[in-house]
């Protein structure tokens, strides 16, 4: 079998003949090959840095997944939170084959796109972290929501340093001056709203195998925004004792960058140091502050394995992890309660001394984590086969420790249940507990003031003329509070012109002294102690010709009286998640067996491949064929925009493209990616169904479009927050469901006709975040994404070929059937007609062009209160209000739509046998060769489509 | 709880089970072994998901580090 002959050794089996060598009927049964298991399990183990189990090479598998986190509302304690709480979508889709008998490759790709409410502070409920929004329109006790507040201010304590909240109601502790007080230590997170973000993470692993060991060497980079990382990590696996005996060891490294641009609207409320916060200001981007750091992680760690009789295995494994560099959270702040044991004074600093309560003033700090951390692992994996129920069972315990004062305890268990018929049910349950790092607080005290007046070291107040405003180089005066004299520089006694008011002279300030704060310090309550349950079930399905689906949910509660002993984290902390994913796996060795052993497939493409970016080209040959695809497509546009045929400058887009309202920024550049799953089904001969799942992510940067507007009123903020962060969005787009009739199939001519509908499963409401005291409002149209209605989208297709030439033509369109979707808008019609020639360069590969015709109707209606809420004006530097919450041409529904002409190039393969038979691969380069739009819009640079499908 | 703790108390455990409970195993006597649902990790894909949201969630399972990439910041 392929060279193996040769070795000294037997060739190493496939992977379900390698713990047990058993007649090739039993082969299928062994797909669970222990030794290889173990090395991603030990991976599993080891959090962070290794590669996670399910890049294991294992038999060769194509696999797509996609799940849904969805985090429950946080407790307010009487405010309105009105962001919603954090979401969650990730799409993950990954590969592993056999390149050689000894040589293995994985490749993962998974992008996350995550927004939502997260908390960024934490205060006492008495200080008003979260500034209730009122709508006066209503009433002045109406609460619509909840702005971050990390400064509030001048808050008072009882004597034992409890806060203290003006309340209505005499029954507090004590009245002054009319107002009533009481005690209330509650907690409340202050919480923030992020924008969209996406990340998208790429790795891989490239593994060889000998008779009784094993080298897996892997690699990726994750990269967001604001966080960057690369990792590789090397593996090696030794079996002893026939294989009964299974020892791991891993390496692995990570770097990571940090480069975080904190956020405009919340940096003027608190405080900043350069040294403590690796902060740069830089002053030719707008005074933009960034947070910049590095960060390396050393991760080693050992597993042992080892069965210990027909039906148990045991595995122990163990792991350090040093990390080093910049660890704290750019995006968490701690409250500090600056009491200034100076300003007590009942007759002048702090009147409500005189009923025994304490001043203080609040304002925040970025937090501080140390910038070391080494970490320890232990854990013990049992595996039982529970012979009655042929079910196992397995039951894990994990102990962490680390240097930063965090002991953790996990315990899992789960119960795998064959059905038969190829289902498996699989329910689990999982307990953790931590204890608090070492520099968790919910917020911190300061013996000293926030600001607090200059002293010189004879004990006298350091003063400064009012009439000049440099404390540096302003004269100074001296204050004697003991004979009550002033003096200047010179010594000289100022006292009557201070007196008599030819001087005026205020006290000179200085800003708290920070190395009377802890030196670490964080409030988030992931480092604080709690316990967390979660428990779900995994139900899969195993189809014939090697298709399994599993669907798995799970609910997460984490909560301060879970931990351990006692003494978590009061109930404010607490919060829970659930999430739910579907994975479809396609087994391709399993394929191949059922398929009749490395058939070609080329029957089922057509035998001229259509251009990578056409769809529903071609239909499955016989009822009972399946096909698995993918199918992604990446857009940019960019350059001059465009109105009409025509680039047009600056004062142009101002003049027309937001409809005689003040036109604020317009888009410099757009990139849209798609990833597509086709799945398709043919129950007869005649028709093929099929279900297109999409998921996608766009992002568009902008540009002002005129300095003198950065100037008006409150858009200012708004203005430099999106220029310089520009716009993400991302999730599931709409979904497709198809049927293709095949209505003429000869030997050269081919005609289906497809009737299909897409679904709206896309988002159409994202919002961007409230900000200096605004609703963000929606997004652009062109950023939602799926289109809110459903639609009917139906082809024809016809498909020739003689010898090596073939082609083909597609007329194909999209109605939208309602009048307006959930946001109050439907996008235009779509109608696309497109034609190709293809050459067979070889008999496994094909060179197309094509021209492409496309229109596209405007947009009809708009967002609800695009015009009306009053409650959301930006308010122009005159006092006049602005066409709200649209900043540019993208924002106005007219600006959508146009006539677009393209020519293709494309390439397609098909693999004819060997180990990938049956996989088809096309790529295809759109260029835009003529672009008529609708209104003002971005230019168009072209659109890239990639394919791989495979059938059986 | 010091490594070298974790490390003795692991070792022990091992040796331990291993002295009551290893029987030597025959390839022939191990096909319960090699059932799917007898995989240190039956379902990769999905505990790999789940060790992301642990690990973004709980200080103890990577924190930042969480899946060899992502800051998890949120």
């Amino acid at each position: 079998m392929r060279g193996g002959k040769s070795l000294p050794h037997p060739r190493p089996l496939p992977k379900g003949e390698r713990t047990v060598r058993f007649s090739p009927t039993e082969v299928g049964v062994f797909k669970a090959h222990l030794s290889l298991r173990v090395l991603t399990a030990a991976a599993l183990i080891l959090p962070g840095l290794l590669q996670p189990p399910a890049q294991a090479a294992d038999d060769d598998e194509v696999a797509f997944q996609y799940s849904h986190y969805q985090e429950g509302r946080r407790e307010m304690f009487g405010s309105v939170s009105q962001f919603n709480p954090i979401e969650v979508e990730s799409v993950h889709g990954g590969g592993k084959f056999t390149l050689t008998d000894r040589v293995k490759f994985a490749f993962n790709y998974t992008q996350d796109t995550w927004g939502g409410a997260t908390p960024i502070a934490t205060l006492p409920q008495a200080f008003n972290g979260n500034h209730d929004v009122i709508d006066y329109s209503i009433s002045p006790d109406t609460k619509v929501g909840a702005s971050p507040y990390l400064s509030p201010g001048s808050v008072l304590f009882d004597k034992n340093l409890h806060p203290v909240q003006r309340i209505n109601d005499p029954n507090g502790i004590g009245e002054f001056n009319g107002a009533f007080f009481r005690r209330n230590n509650q907690l409340v997170h202050t919480l923030s709203m992020a924008s969209p973000e996406v990340r998208k993470q790429g790795d891989f692993k490239l593994g060889y195998e000998w008779d009784e060991s094993a080298l897996d060497i892997g690699g990726g980079v994750s990269i967001e925004d604001d966080y960057e990382s690369r990792f590789g990590n090397i593996n090696t696996r030794w079996d002893f004792n026939q294989k009964q005996t299974t020892l791991n060891v891993g390496l692995s490294y990570t770097h990571s960058s940090i480069h975080s641009i904190l956020d405009h609207d919340a940096w003027p409320y608190f405080h900043k140091d350069e040294k403590y916060d690796n902060l740069t200001i830089l002053e030719e981007n707008g005074g933009t502050h960034l947070i910049s750091g590095t960060k390396q992680d050393w991760s080693a760690q050992m597993g042992l394995t080892q069965v210990l009789n027909k039906n148990a295995v045991l595995e122990a494994s163990l792991g350090y992890t040093r990390s080093a560099g910049y660890m704290e959270n750019p995006y968490k702040a701690v409250n500090v309660a600056f009491i200034d044991p100076t300003a007590q004074d009942p007759n002048s600093s702090c009147p409500e001394a005189a009923i025994d309560l304490v001043c203080g003033n609040i304002n925040a700090v970025m937090e501080q984590r140390p910038d070391e951390r080494n970490q320890w692992l232990g854990g013990l994996r049992y595996v039982q086969h529970i012979e009655p129920l042929d079910a196992a069972t397995h039951l894990g315990y994990r102990v962490f420790s680390d240097d930063w004062g965090i002991t953790s305890h996990t315990l899992d268990a789960d119960w795998v249940q064959p059905m038969g018929q190829g289902w498996t049910i699989t329910p689990r349950v999982r307990y953790y507990s931590q204890d608090a790092a070492d520099f968790y607080t919910p917020y911190l005290f300061s013996p000293q003031g926030e600001h607090s007046n200059v002293i010189d070291d004879k004990g006298r107040q350091v003063m400064l003329d009012n009439d000049s405003f440099d404390p540096e180089k302003a004269p100074h005066y001296f204050f004697d509070p003991n004979t009550g004299q002033y003096f200047d520089e010179q010594n000289n006694d100022v006292t009557d012109a201070a007196n008599n008011g030819e001087l005026t002279l205020f006290n000179q300030t200085q800003l708290f002294d920070r190395k009377k704060l802890p030196q670490h310090f964080s409030s988030d309550h992931r480092l604080s102690g709690y316990g967390a349950l979660s428990g779900g079930v995994t139900l899969s399905k195993q189809f014939a010709k090697g298709i399994s689906l599993d669907l798995d949910f799970e609910y997460y509660t984490h909560q301060g009286s879970l931990k351990i002993g006692g003494g978590g984290e009061g109930s404010f902390a607490d919060f829970d998640y659930w999430t739910v994913n579907a994975a479809l796996k396609v087994d391709l060795a399993a394929l191949a067996f059922s398929s009749g052993h490395k058939q070609p497939h080329q029957a089922h493409h057509h035998p001229g491949h259509a251009p990578a970016g056409v769809m529903f080209d071609h239909m499955l040959p016989k009822a009972g064929d399946m096909m698995v695809g993918y199918r992604y497509q990446w857009s940019s546009q960019g350059g001059a925009m465009l109105n009409g045929l025509n680039a047009v400058d600056n004062p142009s887009i101002i003049a027309g493209g937001c409809s005689g309202n003040p036109c604020y920024m317009t888009p410099d550049s757009m990139a849209m990616h798609m990833h597509m799953l086709d799945l398709m089904v043919a129950p007869t001969d005649w028709l093929t169904l099929m279900l297109m799942p999409q998921f996608m992510d766009m992002n568009m940067s902008l540009r002002g479009l005129s300095t003198e507007v950065i100037n008006l009123g409150n858009l200012n903020g708004h203005y430099g927050h999106h220029v310089q962060n520009g716009h993400e969005t991302g999730g599931i787009g709409d979904l497709g469901m198809y049927a293709l009739f095949k209505v003429l199939d000869g030997n050269s001519h081919h005609l289906q006709v497809t009737a299909g509908f897409s679904a709206p499963t896309g988002d159409v409401d994202i919002q961007m975040r409230r900000n200096h005291q605004t609703d963000g409002g929606f997004i652009h149209y062109g950023m939602q994404l799926g289109s809110g209605t459903w639609d009917f989208k139906p082809s024809i297709t016809y498909s020739g070929q003689i010898e090596q030439v073939s082609w083909g033509a597609q007329a194909s369109g999209t109605l939208r059937m309602e009048d307006q979707n959930k946001s109050g808008y439907k996008l235009g019609d779509i109608f696309q007609a497109t034609a190709w020639g293809g050459y067979n360069l070889t008999p496994w590969l094909t060179a197309s062009v094509r021209g492409v015709y496309t229109t596209q109707g405007g947009i009809e209606g708009e967002y609800p209160g695009a015009h009306s809420d009053s409650a959301n004006l930006f308010i122009n530097a005159d006092g006049s209000p602005t066409s709200i919450l649209k900043f540019g041409p993208m924002d106005y529904s007219q600006n959508y739509g146009g006539k677009y002409g393209d020519v293709g190039f494309g390439l397609s393969a098909s693999v004819p046998s060997g180990n990938f038979a049956g996989n088809g691969v096309s790529v295809e380069w759109l260029q835009p060769v003529y672009t008529n739009v609708n209104g003002y819009q971005l230019g168009r640079d072209g659109t890239l489509s990639f394919t791989w499908s495979y059938g059986f | 709880m010091s490594l070298s703790k974790i490390v003795l108390g692991i070792c022990l455990c091992l040796n331990l089970l291993c002295v009551v409970a290893c029987v030597p195993v025959q390839p022939w006597e191990r096909g319960n072994l090699a059932k799917p649902q007898m995989a240190l990790d039956p379902y990769p894909l999905q505990s790999a998901l789940r060790a992301h949201n642990y690990g973004s969630r709980e200080a103890a399972a990577g924190g930042n580090a969480a899946q060899g990439g992502g800051c998890g910041c949120y």
